[in-house]
This record gives structure tokens, C-alpha cells and sequence, in this order.
């Protein structure tokens, strides 16, 4: 029997300045459907998704939800219409608690004669905390105290209570450990039985697969086509995606390889309270390290504290000089690199242009008696922003105009420029598309050619396995585990040391 | 690990690291000068001085949560206690309180309109309006000093003093806690695009933050020129050091927000304040030494608490 129609999106349209970033789609979506939306960053999926919601006004074209055309301005009033949306990066205020931010723009229901009842808003919230399996959480306590992952779940919890029609997932699962993606899943599949639909977008097209109904690609912000999860493979869709066929692995196929016995880096009983106890570790030149764990396990910290950005971190960071690393200058200066989980709030400055972010941490050598060269710069940064084969108008564009992947191009073309010799990445194709994450594994490969040392901290198992000499495997703040690069390593074995 | 971690997250930690400030800087004076300071009669003038700023520091909180800030309070409560006080001659205790309210929310309406149309930082447009305020203050008082009548200063000390404040602070709690005014500002000052997308007006919160400052600032003229017994117009920015004692308060109240306790922090912060200057008056500094050590105490104060993690964002 033919599904009812839920959705209609009817020449979608959408330009910023130069850049045709959504062309003329159009798709429909069945009720009761899970429908991926999938494409390489800035392949339009992200602003089709805003539009739906009210973030971007809609530059052409309408969307009908059963029936009704959509004419909203806000996220509240496309909650109002049956649209919400989880976001890839941080989506919650800080600030507010935990109810507030649940229930923010939604107050209605708790005010009365403009007094509002915060008991029962924080009692309301509770209850669904509780309901979602996420009662560790307390909806009266400041939303500042949990972090990254939590208040993802927040916004799961935020998103969906009021039972949208359409629930819009943009590349949340990156963010979540394994158990928080159960749950997000578990969402899933209960609004699409509920006879509601979700649009999911991601780039683990393992999870898209195994997770959704039919799958759409979309490449350059035109539609490409509208496939059904069961009748493709991972590879079609790659080839779908890029427009060309792409290999079945992208990992090193290297295996025993044998890794340099010179010591670039020592860690030594590094602890920062209530993150990391006694880490210590020893990095070799031309290694790639990885890091593994549970999202609260702790790892995250770890490369900050290696970079000197842990404000009250205890033990020592050492490097073969006997140079200690405390803070991020000292770091910068003695060729550290550091790449962060949150992209957005931590590695990258939006409002500024692609130049500035590259030059930021070079600015000392390509000045010429302290003086700066606009040309120069500008020159220095595009070579590495084409190097990094970055998608932009030209190097002047704002980093927030960017997609995902193209701003974690820009990240890492930064420390190309600054040569850096040890780069510790958090989570570096975290909400990266699998043509940009392909060039990131490469680049690494050849850097660790090179005999540059690389600290790769992933809630990825796989990419862990793929990528690491070495993975060290953190629980609770602590090492719990540590593997040699082996073809016979298994995911089993990594997870069985992280819960 | 994790117990610490709740424990620093709990209000309680908060209150006993204010707590802990007071005792802290009582017991250094009182080593120091044990003869003049800090007898129990002292302790309750100090609060009751500071109190005065503590009002105006919970109506700052508003707008500086936002990111927002206001020169004009100097010279609104000038403004605002000399109309208080010249109504207070033909209407009593009624046109005493509503003249000094009335102004100043006024005032705070009108520089919410002004900043939102102007579309330029609000420290600019309140510096612009100081001036203005200044000089319509001197022109309101027809150039000479505006004394409140003997039989209306029952907010002049205790207990009418302390009560206004506590009514302040209510409504303080009252807001922030039981209606939107007080998520909405946080929520813009977190982030202010989000906000909009959650539906906030941002532009009409904004002048609402800007008119609640104003009304705390009205109880504070009712307080000041009620403490002081007089109030003389003047001009060329002298009002502008009435902005900063109010201000210390609301730092600590943003300081301590993550603990949920900004409205204590405010008062036990200018309290703290008192202390510290009533200390240095007991040692017999000079009044150049008091201010540099009151301007330390508080910059190592708010760094020691309000601090975040390195690298962490702080505007």
C-alpha cells in the first residue's frame, strides 16, 4: 500500500552571495519514513535542513507538511508547525538549566498570567529526562555544568518531546557515544513508527544504511537521486556522493610497518581533576597514536592537557629536549598542532576569513621585522587552503560560510602552514563527508611519512583500527587498555576494555 | 571525582565560598585593627550602606547578562532623587517614591528605545545620555541642592532601608526565577542568534533589561538621597563614578551564576566591598590606598571566582 505523503519540498532554492548552495530540489517523504540525506560537506544537506526549520529563510521553492505550506520564520514557530531539528554543533545556551533550555521559547505551558512555574517546568523536564533513560541528569542544575555529549542529549530531549512530524537529526551522532547513538536510534525508530518522519543526515554511511529507509544524495546542492537503503551498498552510495568511484577502504592497508624508537613526546602522570588520572604515555616520531574510550572517558582532556590547555592539570609534558610543555604558546612554538572536538568553539573563529584563521599561528614567520604583508598572507593561505583542497569562494570568505568538512580543512590547513611537527586531532572527521574524510586519512598517512608524530583521539572504533600504530584505550580517566596495530585487532577487543 | 565534581557544581559550594570571602576579609582587618573594626554594630552599618549598591547591582545584572552596559545610572539617580525629592515637597512618602521610580524607569525606557533604534553599543549611547541627564538634572534643580524634607526619611536607616532592599531583592528573585525576563536574558547574553531562533524578541528584551536596570536604579535614588538626606546636581561625567560601586556587586552575581546564587552574590559581594573599604578607613589609609586596594581586592576576587577554564571565552 502507497505511504501517505507527508512532506513536499518543491524547488528548494538557496544562494549566499556567490555560492548556489541548494539548486532547484525537490523531494517528498513519506510518513513513517526515515529518510537520509546525504552528500560530501557543502553538498547543500545542512541548509535544506535550516530552511525546513526557519534557521535560513528559504530562498525559492516551499515545503508542505501534510497538506500545509510552511511559511516560518524561527525554530519555534517550525516546532509549531511539526519541524525540529538537532544540530551538529553545540545547540544548547549556556547560562539557562537544563529546563529552561528544554523548554526555551516553549514556556507557555508553565506561565500563567505572566508568572512562570518553574517547579513544574523543572518537574515536566525531569519526567522526560527520566522517560528518555537520561535521568542522570537534572533538569534544575545550570545546563553549564555537563558536557559536550550531555548536552546533546538535552537537545535530543528538546527536539523531539513534543513529537515532531518531521525530526531533522543533522550529524548528531558524531557527538554521542555508542550508548547515547542507541538511544538516538531507539527515537528514530519510535517516530517513524509513531507514523512520523525523520530526515537524518550523516557521513557514516554504515549507520546510514543500517538506520534509515531510503536515502537521498545530494552533490553540489543539486539532487542526484532518491535510493532505497536495502537495495545499495556503501560504495554506491560513495560513488553516488562524489560523482566518481571511490576505493572500499580508505584506511592504511599498512601492517607491521615498524615505528621509529625515538621519543618526541613523553607524558607523564598527567592528571587533570575530574577528567584525567596518572596518564602516561610516550609518543614516537612518525606515530600515529590513537586514542579510544567512551565519550566521558576522559580522552578528550587528554589532548588538551598535552597542548597546555588544561587550566589546572597536574604531571608533565615532555618533549625530547626536555622542553615542558604548560601552556598552548610553549606548545605552538615548539611545533604542537591541536585540532579540537568542538570545531566551531574551539578551533576555529567564524566571523573572521579563511586567511586569518590559517595565518593566525604562522603571523611570527611571515612577518619581516614584525611588519606584515596583506599579499603575502594571502598568498600563504590560499597555497594551503588549495593544498587542503578546500572548498571557497577565495580565501577572503568568512570560515561560518563554510560546511563541516570544509572548516576542518581550514583547521588542518593551518598547521600545514605552521609545519607543525605533532598534531594531536580530536575527533578530525568528526561530521566530515567520506570524500574529505579520504583526504584527511591520506594526509596523515603522509605526514607520518614524513616523520611528523600524530595524536588521533576518535569515538570512531574503526577509524581507530584503521589509522593507529598504537591505541591507547581510556575508561574513567584512566588507561585501560593499550594495542599494537594488528590486522587481527578487533572492535570486540577495544570495547571490551572501554565499558 | 565525581563527588568533587558535584560538589562544585552544587549552589551550596557557592554560598560557602562567599562565605568564606566574608570571614576571610573580616579576619584580616580584625587582626589588623581589632579596636576599630568589626564589632557587630560595625558589621550591620557596613551592610547597610553596601545594601544600597546591592539594589542597583541586581538591576545591572539584567542588561550586563546580556552583554549590554549602562554609564547612565550615575546620573539617572541624580536625576531621579531630585525629582523624587521636589515632588516629595507637594506629594509626600507618594510623590517622593513615584517620582523617583517614575523617572527612573523612564529613563530606562528610554534608553532601550534610544539603543535598539541607534543601533550603536550601548556604552556609547549611555555615555551620550549621561551627559543629557546631567544637565536636565541641573536644570530640574534650578541649580542648587535639593535636601528631602525631615518628616519623609523613613528609607534614610533601619528599618525602612532594609526593608525596600528586601522588596527589591524579592522582585529580583521573582523575575529571574518566575517569569521569562530572566531566561531570555541569559539566553541572549549565551547567544544571542540562537536566541532569535528560539523566537526570542530579542529587541524588546533588550529594552526590558534597560528599564528593569532603571527601576532597581529609581529604588536606589530612594535609598541614596534618603541615606544622604541631600542631593546636588552636576555635570561634566561626576556622576560617573556612582556607576561602578553597583557594578562590583553585579560581577560577582554574574560570577556566581553557575552556582544559581546571583542574587546573594550580589549582596554579600558589595558587602564584601564594605568590609574592605570600612577596613582600610579603620587602618586610616589613604583614601587613594583604599581605592587601589577595594579596585585589587575585587579584580582578585571576581579572577579567583569567576575564572574559566584556559582558553575558555571570556567577554
Amino acid at each position: 500500500m502507497e505511504k501517505k505523503t507527508l512532506l513536499v519540498a518543491s524547488h528548494i532554492d538557496k544562494r549566499f552571495g556567490l555560492t548556489h548552495a541548494v539548486n532547484d530540489v525537490s523531494i517528498t517523504i513519506a510518513a513513517g519514513e526515515i529518510r537520509a540525506l546525504i552528500g560530501e560537506n557543502g553538498s547543500g544537506k545542512s541548509t535544506f535542513c535550516q530552511m525546513l526549520c526557519g534557521i535560513y529563510s528559504i530562498g525559492g521553492g516551499t515545503f508542505t507538511l501534510d497538506g500545509n505550506e510552511l511559511h516560518i520564520t524561527n525554530q519555534v514557530e517550525a516546532n509549531n508547525a511539526g519541524v525540529a531539528i538537532i544540530v551538529q554543533e553545540m545547540g544548547t545556551l549556556s547560562g539557562l538549566t537544563v529546563a529552561e533550555n528544554i523548554f526555551l521559547g516553549h514556556e507557555d505551558p508553565f506561565v500563567h498570567h505572566g508568572i512562570k512555574d518553574t517547579r513544574a517546568m523543572n518537574r515536566e523536564a525531569q519526567r522526560l529526562l527520566d522517560e528518555y533513560g537520561f535521568g542522570r541528569i537534572h533538569a534544575a542544575q545550570m545546563i553549564d555544568h555537563y558536557n559536550f555529549e550531555d548536552r546533546k542529549l538535552v537537545e535530543i530531549v528538546k527536539a523531539t518531546y513534543m513529537k515532531p512530524k518531521i525530526l531533522i537529526v543533522d550529524e548528531t551522532t558524531t557527538a554521542l557515544s555508542q550508548n547515547g547513538r542507541l538511544e538516538l536510534y531507539k527515537i528514530m525508530d519510535k517516530t517513524r513508527a509513531d507514523g512520523r518522519s525523520v530526515i537524518f543526515i550523516s557521513h557514516d554511511l554504515g549507520e546510514v544504511l543500517e538506520h534509515s529507509d531510503t536515502i537521498t544524495i545530494l552533490r553540489d546542492g543539486e539532487y542526484i537521486d532518491t535510493v532505497k537503503a536495502s537495495d545499495v551498498t556503501e560504495d554506491d552510495l560513495k560513488r553516488l556522493m562524489v560523482g566518481r568511484e571511490i576505493g572500499s577502504t580508505y584506511y592504511r592497508t599498512d601492517y607491521g610497518t615498524p615505528v621509529s624508537d625515538e621519543v618526541v613526546l613523553s607524558v607523564e602522570n598527567v592528571s587533570v581533576p575530574g577528567e584525567i588520572e596518572n596518564i602516561s604515555f610516550e609518543l614516537h616520531r612518525g606515530e600515529i597514536l590513537g586514542f579510544g574510550g567512551l565519550s566521558e572517558c576522559g580522552m578528550h582532556e587528554v589532548g588538551k592537557a598535552i597542548f597546555g590547555a588544561s587550566w589546572d592539570r597536574t604531571g608533565r609534558v615532555k618533549l625530547s629536549d626536555g622542553t615542558e610543555i604548560n601552556d598552548i604558546p610553549t606548545a605552538i612554538k615548539h611545533s604542537i598542532a591541536y585540532a579540537s572536538k568542538d570545531r566551531d568553539n574551539e578551533s576555529i573563529i567564524l566571523n573572521e576569513s579563511i586567511r586569518n584563521n590559517i595565518v593566525l599561528p604562522s603571523l611570527d614567520d611571515l612577518a619581516n621585522h614584525k611588519i606584515l604583508n596583506g599579499r603575502k598572507l594571502t598568498n600563504f593561505a590560499r597555497t594551503h587552503a588549495e593544498n587542503m583542497q578546500t572548498k571557497m569562494q577565495n580565501v577572503h570568505q568568512y570560515v561560518s560560510d563554510l560546511s563541516g568538512g570544509n572548516k576542518q580543512k581550514a583547521v588542518l590547513a593551518r598547521w600545514m602552514g605552521k609545519d607543525s611537527d605533532i598534531l594531536v586531532l580530536d575527533s578530525p572527521t568528526r561530521g566530515i563527508d567520506v570524500k574529505v574524510k579520504q583526504a584527511i586519512y591520506a594526509l596523515m598517512g603522509e605526514l607520518r611519512k614524513k616523520g611528523k608524530s600524530i595524536i588521533m583521539i576518535s569515538e570512531e572504533i574503526p577509524e581507530l583500527l584503521g589509522m593507529s600504530d598504537r591505541i591507547l584505550i581510556l575508561k574513567d580517566g584512566k588507561i585501560n587498555g593499550e594495542f599494537l596495530r594488528s590486522e587481527q585487532l578487533s572492535e570486540e577487543e577495544l570495547i571490551a576494555k572501554m565499558v | 571525582m565525581q563527588k568533587l565534581s558535584k560538589l562544585k557544581s552544587s549552589r551550596y559550594y557557592g554560598l560557602m565560598v562567599l562565605a568564606a570571602m566574608v570571614l576571610f576579609f573580616y579576619a584580616i582587618f580584625k587582626i589588623l585593627t581589632p579596636g576599630n573594626f568589626g564589632s557587630l554594630q560595625n558589621l550591620y552599618a557596613y551592610f547597610q550602606s553596601s545594601i544600597i549598591y546591592s539594589v542597583g547591582g541586581c538591576g545591572l545584572y539584567f542588561i550586563v547578562v546580556m552583554g549590554l552596559f549602562d554609564f547612565a545610572i550615575g546620573s539617572n539617580i541624580v536625576l531621579s532623587s531630585i525629582v523624587g525629592v521636589l515632588l516629595s515637597q507637594r506629594f509626600g512618602y507618594v510623590g517622593f517614591i513615584v517620582g523617583c521610580l517614575g523617572c527612573g524607569t523612564i529613563i530606562g525606557i528610554l534608553i532601550g528605545i534610544l539603543y535598539n533604534q541607534l543601533n550603536v553599543p550601548s556604552m556609547i549611547v549611555t555615555v551620550g545620555l549621561m551627559l543629557i541627564f546631567e544637565s536636565i538634572a541641573v536644570f530640574v534643580a534650578g541649580g542648587s541642592k535639593q535636601t528631602l524634607p525631615a518628616e519623609l526619611r523613613f528609607f534614610s536607616g533601619a528599618p525602612g532601608n532594609l526593608i525596600l532592599s528586601v522588596l527589591a531583592f524579592l522582585l529580583m528573585y521573582f523575575i529571574l526565577n518566575y517569569t521569562r525576563i530572566g531566561t531570555y536574558c541569559n539566553a541572549i547574553g549565551s547567544n544571542e542568534f540562537t536566541a532569535k531562533n528560539m523566537g526570542i524578541n530579542v529587541k524588546k528584551y533588550k529594552l526590558i533589561g534597560f528599564t528593569l536596570l532603571h527601576f532597581f536604579v529609581g529604588i536606589m535614588a530612594i535609598l541614596t538621597v534618603s541615606y544622604g538626606t541631600t542631593m546636588t546636581a552636576l555635570t561634566g561625567m561626576s556622576t560617573m563614578s556612582r556607576n561602578f560601586q553597583p557594578l562590583m556587586g553585579t560581577f560577582f552575581g554574574i560570577a556566581f551564576r553557575k552556582y544559581g546564587t546571583p542574587i546573594t552574590a550580589i549582596i554579600v559581594g558589595e558587602f564584601i566591598i564594605a568590609i574592605i573599604f570600612n577596613g582600610f578607613v579603620a587602618l586610616g589609609a589613604p583614601t587613594t590606598v583604599q581605592n587601589i586596594v577595594t579596585g585589587a581586592a575585587l579584580l582578585a576576587i571576581v579572577a579567583l571566582t569567576a575564572r574559566g577554564k584556559k582558553g575558555s571565552v571570556v567577554k
